[in-house]
């Protein structure tokens, strides 16, 4: 029956060709590490988010009379409704990491060198989308902790000559955070930027898998040098088969992945949840101590540093320009960072940088 | 192709970096982004800023101080909730026009203090200390047992051999105390619970206004200064307690079978994750 199936299936689509094509007959280079595999890692996180998003919105009501209720429903009196909840929430922050880290893991290994640079920024607008992601999940649960944190967060626009007030206010959909701006954040939320991801992320896989995946810099055959004149696709064939090989190390990360959410969701399960964060948002009380997501935290805290708000703010735009357009700046030869020690000192140093301000936000 | 993209971005940066010069000094030395909703909220208490200053004597001075370290501070209880008038209007904020009242007299006291404790003044007007203060001026008002302006949660402690023995012999007093010390533990406990649970960061609000009705009733019901109607009643107390405190148990099970599961699903995880580094080792 199933082998009857299969070749229903065969006679249609080619299936044996497919997996022989991207499976067992498709190798990638042997000096290959764990970091490349961040990717799947944060593809699996992605898909766990959908999944447990779904089931959230199932049951969350977007309305400030009922958002926060609908939410402590979900922790309290849905079966397993704080299991979805807490994978959602813990799994927004570690979505963060693994995508930053990926983004970090390609940096140190030119990963984004012609003729990835279309890969590069794909990748990149998919960060700032993961960004806007948890913003706009943040204010949902209309704690006041969510509520605060969005006020200070979308009220950085305001710093922005002649249309500043009016992007806060295009964000908000009123003047101060209201009911407007939840309704706009959860349109965003669960339409808007999923179907923006899903669209990128396509692009981003088949950029890869037409270009063919990069080369580490490091380990043997790291050196190795293509000149790039015309396109054909970067194959190894002497190279590790995908299948079983590499998807077993795939199949490691994202275990390990998983491993770190219950490891935080069973024995530290308020570490990315404030005190503030349970209390009903209250707009005409302001919370002792309001500071945004620990991701925005560094950009919190430069804007807390720089006097002029307005430089902040340009300063940062600035910062991600560059950094968004890195492959057409970035012209030397060299793909070993360890050999570039200019670039090397300004990778370590605007990472202590972003985590100093990190901790220093905090305070 | 690629010199045109480079170009570009060299251009787009350099367009980025032009915009601050263009747009002048707009909000040099501002504060208002980050901190304009703070700034917003806050109230400007002139009451405060007098009480603190020079020209009060140092009695006065100390008010802000004491009302700061108070269970009324803790609880959004200000100074003009109790004092009447206006703490944002220089001009009129001591007018009777706004409702000040200013310091009671001491037979006044009670009336002062039940503008919000209704419950409480009505059960201490039909106590013995209340008939004493009402009819000869001579009997215990509020302050005197619970201060005047560092006013701290009420424990039954108050009730004690120094304060009630300045008036009369503490023997009643401390029949009162032993009557009311079961009723005030369980609360103690049921309190302690919701803090932890506040801390594994579940919402009470349905818990906490119980807990509060039952103890504002409780504490409503000793000010008659009655030992065998506080007796009668400890058990009605108690059992109402025991309601919340069998809720707060099962919620406290309910953490610890989380707790439990995640740490099953943690485990087949790791197993997982170890068998996938074994594969990709056996592989390589």
């Amino acid at each position: 029956m199933l082998k009857a199936i299969k070749n229903w299936i065969e006679v249609r689509i080619g299936l044996d060709e497919l997996v022989r094509d991207q499976l067992t007959e498709y190798r990638i280079p042997r000096n290959i590490n764990l970091f490349y595999s961040l990717g799947t890692v944060a593809i699996a996180a992605f898909s766990i988010q959908v999944l447990t998003g779904i089931v959230l919105l199932v049951y969350y009501v977007p309305h400030p009379d009922h958002a926060f209720k609908s939410v402590q429903g979900i922790m309290m009196d849905v079966p397993y409704g704080w299991l979805f909840r807490q994978v959602h929430a813990v799994g927004s922050n570690l979505l963060v990491i693994v995508v930053a880290l990926h983004m970090l893991s390609v940096f140190f290994m030119k990963s984004y060198a012609k003729p990835r640079e279309m890969t590069w920024l794909v990748g990149f607008a998919m960060l700032l989308l993961t960004l806007t992601f948890c913003l706009s999940g943040y204010l949902l649960p209309w704690s006041q902790l969510s509520y605060w944190a969005t006020t200070i967060v979308t009220n950085m626009p305001t710093a922005f000559p002649y249309i500043g007030d009016y992007l806060t206010e295009f964000q908000r959909g009123s003047s101060q955070v209201s009911g407007a701006t939840l309704g706009r954040f959860f349109a965003l939320h669960v339409m808007l930027l999923p179907a923006l991801l899903v669209m990128l992320l396509g692009i981003h896989l088949f950029l890869i898998r037409r270009i063919g995946i990069s080369r580490p810099p490091f380990g043997p055959g790291g050196q190795e040098r293509v000149e790039w004149t015309q396109f054909h696709h970067e194959s190894y064939p002497d190279g590790m088969p995908f299948y079983p090989h590499y998807i077993a190390k795939e199949v490691f990360m994202i275990m390990v992945y998983l491993s770190a959410m219950f490891f935080i969701i069973a024995f530290l399960p308020t570490l990315f949840s404030p005190a503030d964060a349970n209390i009903p948002a209250d707009p005409f009380k302001t919370p002792a101590h309001i500071k945004p997501e620990w991701y925005f935290l560094a950009p919190y805290q430069m804007l807390r540093v720089i006097p002029s708000k307005f430089l902040g703010i340009t300063l940062q735009m600035i910062a991600i320009t560059v950094l968004f357009f890195w492959p057409f700046l970035d012209r030397k030869e060299e793909r070993n960072i360890l050999k570039r020690p200019v670039l090397l000192g300004g990778f370590i140093g605007a990472l202590l940088v972003w985590i100093g301000l990190t901790i220093w936000g905090n305070f | 192709m690629g010199k045109f993209l480079r170009q570009s971005s060299v251009l787009f940066i350099v367009l980025v970096l032009a915009v601050p010069v263009l747009a002048g000094y707009r909000d040099i030395a501002s504060n208002a982004i980050v901190n304009q909703a703070v700034v917003e909220s806050e109230i400007e208490n002139l009451c405060l800023t007098c009480h603190e200053s020079a020209m009060m004597d140092e009695k006065r001075r100390k008010i802000p101080g004491e009302w700061r370290a108070s269970w009324h501070f803790q609880n959004d209880v200000s100074c003009h909730n109790c004092h009447g008038g206006d703490p944002q209007d220089a001009a009129l904020a001591m007018s009777p026009e706004r409702g000040f009242v200013g310091v009671p007299k001491y037979q006044r006291v009670p009336a002062f203090c039940g503008t919000c404790h209704i419950g409480i003044l009505k059960n201490y007007l039909a106590s013995g200390h209340g008939r004493a203060l009402m009819e000869n001026g001579s009997g215990p008002n509020c302050v005197t047992c619970h201060g005047a302006h560092n006013i701290q949660k009420a424990t039954i402690d108050i009730i004690n051999e120094n304060r009630c023995s300045q008036c009369h012999s503490y023997d009643r007093a401390k029949e009162m105390k032993h009557a009311l010390s079961r009723t005030e533990q369980k609360i103690e406990d049921i309190e302690a619970s919701i803090t932890r649970l506040k801390a594994a960061r579940v919402f009470t609000e349905e818990e906490d206004k119980e807990v509060f009705r039952t103890l504002a009733e409780f504490r409503t019901l000793f000010h008659v200064v009655d030992v065998s109607l506080v007796k009668d009643k400890t058990d009605d107390y108690l059992k109402r307690l025991g309601v919340i405190d069998k809720k707060l148990q099962g919620i406290f099970s309910e953490l610890d079978s989380r707790r439990n599961f995640s740490v099953f699903l943690l485990l087949i995880f790791v197993g997982m994750a170890i068998t996938g580094y074994l594969l990709s080792k056996t592989y390589s």
